[in-house]
């Protein structure tokens, strides 16, 4: 800028100068002006173009980058996590299980297989300690997902040599669908076809059942496998491994402290209806007596009052108890951790994005966990001997826990036979290593949550409304070890004796509807099969039978197949079911006493010596049938049973006779309420 | 899916349940290749279409159980009468709620199809209430069944929380086992007391409930397309595989929500650019302007008039 230049025109203040310096300085604004807004449309622009740009980039780059080898090289992976997904599940597990990798010395990265050339997979050996894991959903019938079409058509059409390809598959897939994880079992046995390394056995997650926990028992087991495999190990300090953050409260409001409640703080105080599994019901057990004459098992016969509750429930329903762990046992555990058990904590999740904040209600007592919260009392998964391995100081107890924990041969045979067949539970796990002594707020994290325990209701709300029922057996067991194992939930029940100290004789309960259930027609005939504490359900619909007979209306035959072991011994509700016979409600009443003679006599044995009369009622009398009781044994036999009638009586072959059998199933005339 | 069963004697049955499975075949394929069925299957459904729908089964619904209340002691109907585990009425304003806010009774539209079904439900119940089994058995059957896969892909699509908002509608809190419960729902439709005459037209009343299903979808698809041509805004269609992580669902009431949730994320978009520009395009004028007028300034070497005063020179000019 020349001064002299500006001066001249600036100096006389008199309007001709003045109006040429306004002019002046008026279009030097104005061209000022007009190259900022020129500017600022060059910057808009620019500011436009440039988030264009990036997402072209994604757009172009897999097309360059199509192989995942050079990306996992270039970032330093070793596990690829391919996912075939459509509606995100499959893709999100994937996500997990790479992040996993990180605690083991291994980096992983999720992919999109159609994103990728798959037919890479024969050069992933490559890459040291190289892993790939697929997480394949399944789809309609037995299809692929779309984003692994390619994949699918690949497997079956490549004549590719995967050897030196280490893989495990988890399938996400649904139970109800007849082709049920076809693609993830597909995936798994092509890959071994074609010459692949299985590391891990195939997982099969069922969406219909609990998706989330197959996914979470499969991993848990996967990850120590893969260790094994590479000969790694968690890496780290402890803290990499844990979940949760313990606090301890030293000065805590004790109306701020959970002392077994499932839900809200307090309900077990202020009892609010609706009453679910959330917000159990304390009930009160007005009944508790043995059913059983003789023998060294103890079988019983519990009522419990729902008066005011609003509970309501139909005979065929299911009374779900939360039980609570015996307290000697709970001691024991303070004893041999040498912990104060009444301490108060909270388990804080350190993943801050995670929706479960705790393992179970927190703050709480030690106690108070290990008595409502956790299992104590089952054999402990692997995982669990995984990461408290570290806290054993004899190396050979260290090298047992983790050889257990292992996928090898050997290991899985040690677990089987000393964990498992040896029935050792946790605290026999720790009482039989004495070296093993883990941080007890670890433990608790790594304990699964105390599960409540179902059982079929034996009345029937016409006759009763404001009681349930219950027909259980105690189980207590002597195990290898010379332990004495007890039931949780069957051994709580039994102590819980009416009119004792007003709380130790209360059940936290709910109902579960089941779809259990009598004929809609009072007429149709029922053909009821319940060895053992099976015929609980049965005395609930015999009882409402009784009870509609009484009403008038015309009932049809009530058929009963029970067993028992002995007639003196354990004849359950004898009396009353004689007493039923006797006032036709029952109409046939056949009992098989398994080892009153020599040879064995079962329910199913009764069954055919009446097969012309059961052809007859289920034909020609439309009749339901109902099996309660053993589902390994038991409801295989008499289906057979059922099988056999079907064929010599309906004139079918054995094909034809199961479609029969089946088809019952699927119309609900031949309905299940089995357990193992 | 159920296993299809080979053709034996059986199938001479006269059980009602498999005679409307077998009836409705085609026109249940029919209904699931819809576009819109077909869409939504793949995850391609808008938060739009979405409303639209629960809107419409709202209608739906709500004369469904009316006439179901009206006949749950007939014995034409009360066997297969299960409010409890069935109802999706309340499911429904629920979810209702949590899309279109307080005000969701006055601003849920409904299509003519709609209309339709509604009122055959009406005249079934009150005229031919022999026939409302057809159309509990079409869709309460259907929700049971395909209805959790479509749960699933919707919960997906549409980025709803876990926790379950918006999605009542697919939970069947009743029903601890749908495969069962289905058994159990068939077992009580073939205890129905029903002539061949009345077994026929129940049948034809199936198709027909299927038919006016397909109708609605196509109503809506239809809708839907019309507002895209008016330029509305559109709520892109959200791919399946897009994860963003929503923070805010757990905080703050259900009314209203939906629409905070589109413009915080439609806002997320765009980005911040307009401020930025609006911010550099300010400080340029400003500094320009400051350089200039300093410029101007120092060349009035004589005598330094004070920048304000200068200033005011030119403004009174």
């Amino acid at each position: 800028m020349g001064d002299a230049g500006v001066e001249s025109t600036v100096s006389p203040p008199e309007s001709t100068t003045q109006d040429s310096f306004l002019s002046m300085t008026d279009v030097f604004l104005i061209s000022l002006i007009t190259g900022l807004f020129t500017y600022w449309f060059f910057f808009r622009k620019k500011k436009e173009e440039i988030p264009d740009l990036p997402k072209i980039q994604t757009v172009s780059s897999p097309a360059r980058d199509s192989s995942f080898i050079e990306k996992m090289k270039k970032t330093g992976r070793n596990i690829v996590v391919f996912y075939g997904s459509q509606t995100g599940t499959a893709e999100e597990f994937a996500n997990r299980l790479s992040k996993d990798a990180h605690r083991y010395g291994l980096r992983g990265m999720a992919a999109d297989p159609e994103e990728y050339d798959l037919s890479d997979l024969s050069r992933l050996s490559e890459i040291d300690k190289s892993l790939a894991v697929f997480c394949m959903a399944t789809y309609g019938e037995g299809d692929p997902t779309d984003n692994a079409q390619d994949f699918y058509d690949w497997l079956q059409e490549a004549d590719a040599d995967l050897s030196g390809l280490r893989f495990a598959v988890f399938g996400l897939g649904n139970k109800t669908y007849e082709h049920f994880n076809a693609m993830g079992k597909y995936v798994d046995k092509r890959l071994e076809e074609l010459g692949a390394q299985r590391i891990f056995e195939l997982g099969l997650g069922d969406d219909d059942g609990n998706l989330e926990e197959d996914f979470i028992t499969w991993r848990e087991q996967f990850w120590p496998a893969v260790c094994e495999h590479f000969g790694v190990e968690a890496t780290g300090e402890e803290s990499s491994i844990r979940q949760y953050e313990l606090v301890v409260h030293t000065d805590v409001n004790m109306n701020k402290v959970y002392t077994g409640e499932m839900g809200r703080l307090k309900s077990y105080e202020n009892q609010k209806p609706p009453f679910d599994a959330k917000n159990p019901f304390l009930a009160v057990v007005t009944e508790n007596r043995k059913l059983n004459e003789g023998g060294e098992r103890h079988l019983m016969h519990l009522e419990l009052d729902i008066s005011n509750s609003k509970i309501r429930y139909e005979s065929g329903d299911h009374v779900a108890v939360y039980p609570a762990n015996d307290t000697s046992l709970v001691n024991q555990f303070g004893e041999i951790l040498g912990t104060d058990l009444d301490t108060v904590m909270s388990l804080n999740n350190l993943d801050e994005e995670s929706n479960k904040k705790h393992p179970f209600p927190c703050p709480t007592s030690y106690r108070t966990a290990l008595t409502y919260y956790l299992d104590i009392t089952n054999p402990p998964r692997t995982n669990v001997l995984y990461e408290l391995a570290q806290y054993a100081t004899d190396t050979g107890e260290q090298e047992q826990l983790r050889k257990m924990a292992s996928s090898t041969a050997e290991g899985k045979a040690l677990y089987l036979s000393w964990v498992v067949e040896a029935r050792r539970n946790i605290l026999a796990i720790l009482q039989d290593m004495p070296s093993l002594r883990p941080p007890i707020d670890h433990l608790c994290e790594l304990l699964p949550r105390l599960q409540a325990r179902y059982y079929s209701i034996a009345s029937s709300s016409k006759v009763h409304p404001n009681s349930i029922h219950i027909c259980a057996v105690t189980v207590e067991y002597e195990t290898k070890t010379g332990r004495l194992n007890k039931g949780v939930a069957t051994n709580w029940l039994k102590n819980k004796v009416p009119n004792e100290n007003g709380r130790n004789s209360l059940v936290p309960m709910y109902v579960r509807k089941s779809q259990f259930r009598l004929p809609f027609k009072p007429s149709t005939p029922v053909i009821m099969i319940g060895p053992g504490t099976g015929i609980a359900p049965f005395i609930g619909f015999i009882q409402e039978r009784a009870w509609l007979k009484e009403q008038g209306k015309e009932v049809g035959e009530t058929v009963l197949y029970y067993g028992c072991r002995r007639e003196q011994e354990d004849y359950l509700y004898r009396q009353e079911l004689a007493r039923f016979k006797q006032e036709g409600v029952l109409t046939q009443l056949n009992v098989a006493f398994s080892r009153d003679q020599a040879e064995k006599v079962y329910v199913q044995h009764l069954i055919k010596k009446n097969k012309e009369h059961i052809w007859k009622l289920v034909n020609d009398g439309n009749a339901h049938i109902y099996v309660c009781g053993d589902a390994r044994n038991m409801a295989r036999d008499v289906q057979n049973t059922f099988y056999e009638i079907v064929a010599e009586y309906g004139n079918m072959n054995q094909t034809q006779a199961v479609d029969y059998v089946k088809k019952l199933m699927t119309k609900g005339r031949y309905s299940l309420d089995v357990w193992s | 899916m159920e296993t299809s069963q080979p053709h034996s004697a059986e199938s001479m049955s006269q059980d009602l349940s498999e005679l409307l499975k077998e009836a409705t075949k085609e026109v249940h394929e029919q209904a699931e290749n819809t576009p819109f069925m077909k869409n939504f299957q793949k995850g391609q459904v808008s938060l739009h279409e979405f409303k639209l729908v629960t809107a419409s089964l709202y209608f739906i619904y709500s004369a469904l159980e009316e006439e179901i209340e009206r006949n749950k002691d007939n014995p034409v109907y009360a066997p297969v009468y299960f409010p409890a585990e069935l109802h999706r009425k309340a499911a429904l304003e629920k979810d209702l709620e949590y899309f279109y806010g307080s005000n969701w009774r006055a601003e849920i539209p409904c299509p003519e199809a709609t209309q339709k079904y509604v009122e055959r439900l009406h005249c079934v119940g009150r005229k031919h209430p022999e026939l409302l089994v057809a159309h509990a058995y079409t869709r309460y059957l259907g929700d049971l069944s395909g209805g959790q896969v479509l749960k699933k892909i919707a919960q997906k699509a549409l980025q709803l929380p876990s926790t379950g908002e918006g999605l009542a509608f697919f939970t069947f809190d009743g029903v601890s086992n749908a495969t069962k419960f289905k058994q159990l729902y068939r077992s009580r439709m073939n205890a129905l007391e029903m002539d061949h005459a009345t077994k026929k037209s129940v049948l034809e009343e199936a198709k027909k409930a299927f038919l006016l299903n397909i109708q609605v979808f196509e109503a809506l698809q239809k809708l839907v397309s019309k507002s895209q041509e008016n330029g509305h805004a559109v709520q892109p269609k959200a791919e399946l595989r897009t994860r963003n992580v929503n923070k805010w669902h757990e905080n703050g009431p259900a009314a209203g929500k939906e629409s905070e949730r589109t413009s915080r994320m439609q806002a997320d978009m765009v980005t911040t650019s307009p401020l930025v520009r609006w911010i550099l395009a300010l400080g340029f004028i400003a500094t320009t302007v400051a350089v200039g007028l300093f410029a101007i300034k120092q060349s009035a070497a004589r005598g330094s008039r004070p920048f304000p005063c200068l200033l005011q020179a030119l403004l009174t000019h």
